[in-house]
């Protein structure tokens, strides 16, 4: 037997190690670490409710918007205060923009050097390259010209011998079975996302003054929008939005699913591999007639349990005997002791580290061995994410869903079965992405419909001064980030948040083992995957990056040398 | 940001973590003691990619971080990198950075003139907002280079 350690998986934000342990080229077992501390809930002990958004936000550099919209929701719960449609509307618009922004970045820079092998597009014939791409996507950006300039770029970056962003790759590694011009397509499309992406972010620019980290408000919005107002958000800046979200449509629909689709076909057999464990949750989010309107949310929310599509589950995050916390296998102690799980409102922070002192080989695994601890719902490990908000809208028979999900089911010739694994987490993402893309536009004209008809509302000020608080109040507020279901919950006392628990979807899908042994998401996928060769132990990495690591909101991070470790122990 | 010159000073690093954090500290001096049309001058933090935006628009773009490359603390370099390997060690706290958005621009053929001014420093570790002397001492030395950097015409490649 071979254990590995890969440290830290590379191409995510934030701190990730995995201990696998390989018999006869298959993983027997694996162990899943988040590295680093986050400790936010005890920097906003004590502080002003009002500006938990703003600290909550620096947890993460990617997806800040998302753990600030908790935040003001869960302070909007707890203080009973309902937000105008427009800023409804608005935080929906900064959710898409956020959501398909993620996702593309997420595929093309983060996810696709797994499945494209960059050393392989020097090989690809630009015309043919050019026939393929115009035969998947009416995408402009496809003439021999265009491939073969791009090629002749690489050529002169590979052959200068340093490889640079393409560095860490397993190249030539027999995993990868694309033919050379598509994978030409996924270098040039993987430049082209990066241009992309810094456009769509002006969304937040926009309504939030600044990004990363936009402003948030407790109450709506902190933005003013007036048609003819120079300074405010005005005709010209809306109508920018709107080309924004067009772009973006565009680019998913005539690149990004394009690729998916032309890329899937090679690695089908990744639809038998890294399925996990089965059980899928979302919250749910984007609601058409405002957050407590559960019902017309367009990403409903639910539990699926053992993959029974047939039957969905409700979630109540209030209910304390759903949704609790363990640390049996973290480094943290809870007064009540190691076997108990705590409810979010009754959550606490208190760390202990028992851990290898540093440097060490490998974490005493029998042990805690993680700064996450273990969330579970009813008990169960939950997989949350695009795929789990996918399955719970088809097992909820939206027609939006079926339809995305259908095609891509009939386009790639594959029962729904082959939604459970590495290659439908990936499939999945695409498909949320084109659906998100769709409800932004939506969202987009009812704002535009709203203001013309005269409401400019932003916010409701009415509860915004402590004085008119209760004592004491408990709230939770809950959104969907692009990696998964995310909740805040808080208790205010006197004015003041006497408890503050972030439980988030890394945390949900990355987390050690419970107390009966579970595994999460993570090590419950690892597990069965084929690894071919030991030292390049790329399979680890497609399955894991399947799930869209993100460990900076998980734990804190920094490796002073930036070092990619890649251990082996023949035990 | 409007742009008022050909050139963009961006600072970049960690300011929680000690030296780590020179080329903000930097940047926030600057700041104040540059006039527009001279240069402009940007704080970039720990971001990477949301900075594209702002190299690109930039025929001259002056970088200035730390590096733990073993040297003294307080040695300054400049270098012009146009691959991730001629960025010195630890530059970035972030999997995906500066380095990278170098090279992407490169391979995008949209890279511009990028001068790179780095400080050894002993050590990231210290959870600090302070520098230390080795580095403070070398400060009015690295304005002394980006200022005469930022008089000389810029290349047209």
């Amino acid at each position: 037997m071979t254990r590995i350690v890969v440290d830290p998986i590379t191409r995510i934000e934030g701190h990730l190690r995995i201990e696998a342990e390989i018999n006869n080229g298959k993983i027997t077992d694996a162990f899943s670490s988040g590295t680093m501390v986050r400790l936010i809930e005890e920097i906003l002990r004590g502080r002003d409710p009002r500006d938990a958004w703003a600290f909550v936000g620096r947890v993460c550099g990617v997806c800040t918007t998302v753990h600030s919209l908790a935040s003001i929701r869960a302070v909007e719960d707890a203080l009973d205060i309902t937000i105008p449609p427009n800023a409804e509307l608005v935080r929906n618009l900064m959710f898409c923009a956020q959501n398909v922004q993620d996702h593309v970045i997420h595929f093309y820079h983060l996810h696709a050097l797994d499945w494209v092998d960059v050393v392989s597009a020097l090989k690809a014939d630009p015309k043919k390259t050019s026939e393929i791409a115009q035969s998947i996507s009416n995408w402009p950006k496809s003439s021999p010209g265009y491939f073969s300039d791009l090629q002749k770029r690489l050529t002169k970056f590979v052959e200068s011998g340093q490889l640079g962003i393409f560095a860490n790759g397993y190249w030539g590694h027999p995993a990868y079975k694309l033919p050379a011009e598509i994978n030409l397509i996924g270098v040039a499309h993987y430049l082209e996302a990066l241009e992309w992406q810094k456009e769509i972010a002006k969304v937040h620019t926009i309504f939030g003054g600044k990004n990363p980290h936009p402003n948030f408000l407790v109450g709506g919005m902190a933005c003013s929008i007036s048609l003819d107002d120079a300074s405010g958000i005005n005709a010209e800046r809306l109508a920018y939005v709107g080309k924004l979200l067009k772009d973006a449509q565009q680019f998913v629909e005539q690149v990004y699913i394009p690729d998916l689709l032309a890329i899937a076909p090679y690695y089908l057999d990744w639809g038998a591999i890294g399925g996990g464990l089965g059980n899928f949750m979302a919250y749910g989010d984007l609601s058409t007639s405002g957050y407590r309107d559960v019902g017309n949310y367009k990403f409903p929310p639910g539990v699926i349990l053992n993959k029974d599509l047939s039957k969905i589950h409700e979630v109540d995050l209030r209910n304390d005997s759903e949704v609790e916390e363990y640390i049996t296998n973290s480094w943290y102690e809870y007064a009540g002791g190691d076997g108990v799980g705590l409810h979010p409102w009754k959550g606490e922070t208190k760390l202990k580290y028992t851990g290898p002192k540093p440097p060490f080989d490998f974490l005493n695994t029998e042990d805690k061995y993680s700064y996450l601890k273990t969330p579970r719902w009813k008990g169960h490990a939950m997989e949350v994410g695009p795929l789990a908000r996918m399955l719970v809208g088809y097992a909820s028979g939206r027609p939006e869903f079926k339809e995305v999900v259908d095609y891509a089911l009939s386009a790639l010739n594959v029962p729904a079965t082959a939604l459970f694994s590495t290659l439908g987490r990936t499939a999945a993402r695409g498909l949320e992405a084109k659906l998100v893309a769709g409800w932004g536009l939506e969202f987009y004209d009812q704002l535009i419909n709203n203001i013309k008809n005269g409401d400019t509302r932003m916010a409701n000020t009415e509860k915004f001064k402590p004085e008119t608080w209760p004592k004491k109040a408990m709230g939770v507020g809950h959104t969907e980030a692009p990696r998964g279901a995310l909740a805040h919950w808080i208790v205010i006392e006197d004015q003041k948040i006497a408890n503050y628990q972030l439980v988030v979807p890394s945390t949900w899908n990355a987390s050690p083992r419970d107390k009966e042994g579970k595994s999460s998401a993570y090590e419950a996928a690892l597990k069965d995957t084929p690894v071919h060769d030991v030292n390049q132990p790329l399979e680890i990495l497609r399955t894991i990056h399947s799930f869209d690591p993100c460990l900076a909101c998980a734990v804190h991070l920094y490796d002073e040398n930036g070092k990619h470790i890649n251990k082996l122990k023949v035990l | 940001m409007e742009r008022s010159s050909d050139t963009l000073i961006l600072g970049v690093g960690n300011c929680l973590m000690g030296d780590e954090g020179l080329g903000v500290h930097l940047a926030q001096q600057l700041k104040k003691e540059i006039p527009a049309g001279f240069a402009d001058v940007l704080d970039g933090g720990t971001a990477g990619f949301q900075l594209m935006e702002y190299i690109e628009s930039y025929p001259r773009v002056i970088l200035i971080d730390a590096t733990l490359d073993g040297r003294p603390a307080g040695t300054i370099q400049l270098i012009r990198p146009k691959f991730a390997s001629d960025f010195p060690k630890a530059m970035s706290t972030h999997e995906i950075g500066l380095k990278d958005l170098v090279e992407s621009l490169t391979l995008l053929d949209r890279l511009p003139d990028v001068y790179l001014f780095v400080v050894s420093v002993k050590t990231i570790q210290p959870l600090s907002i302070d520098l230390s002397p080795e580095v403070l001492v070398v400060l009015p030395e690295l304005k002394r280079g980006i200022l005469e950097l930022c008089l000389r015409p810029v290349e047209v490649s």
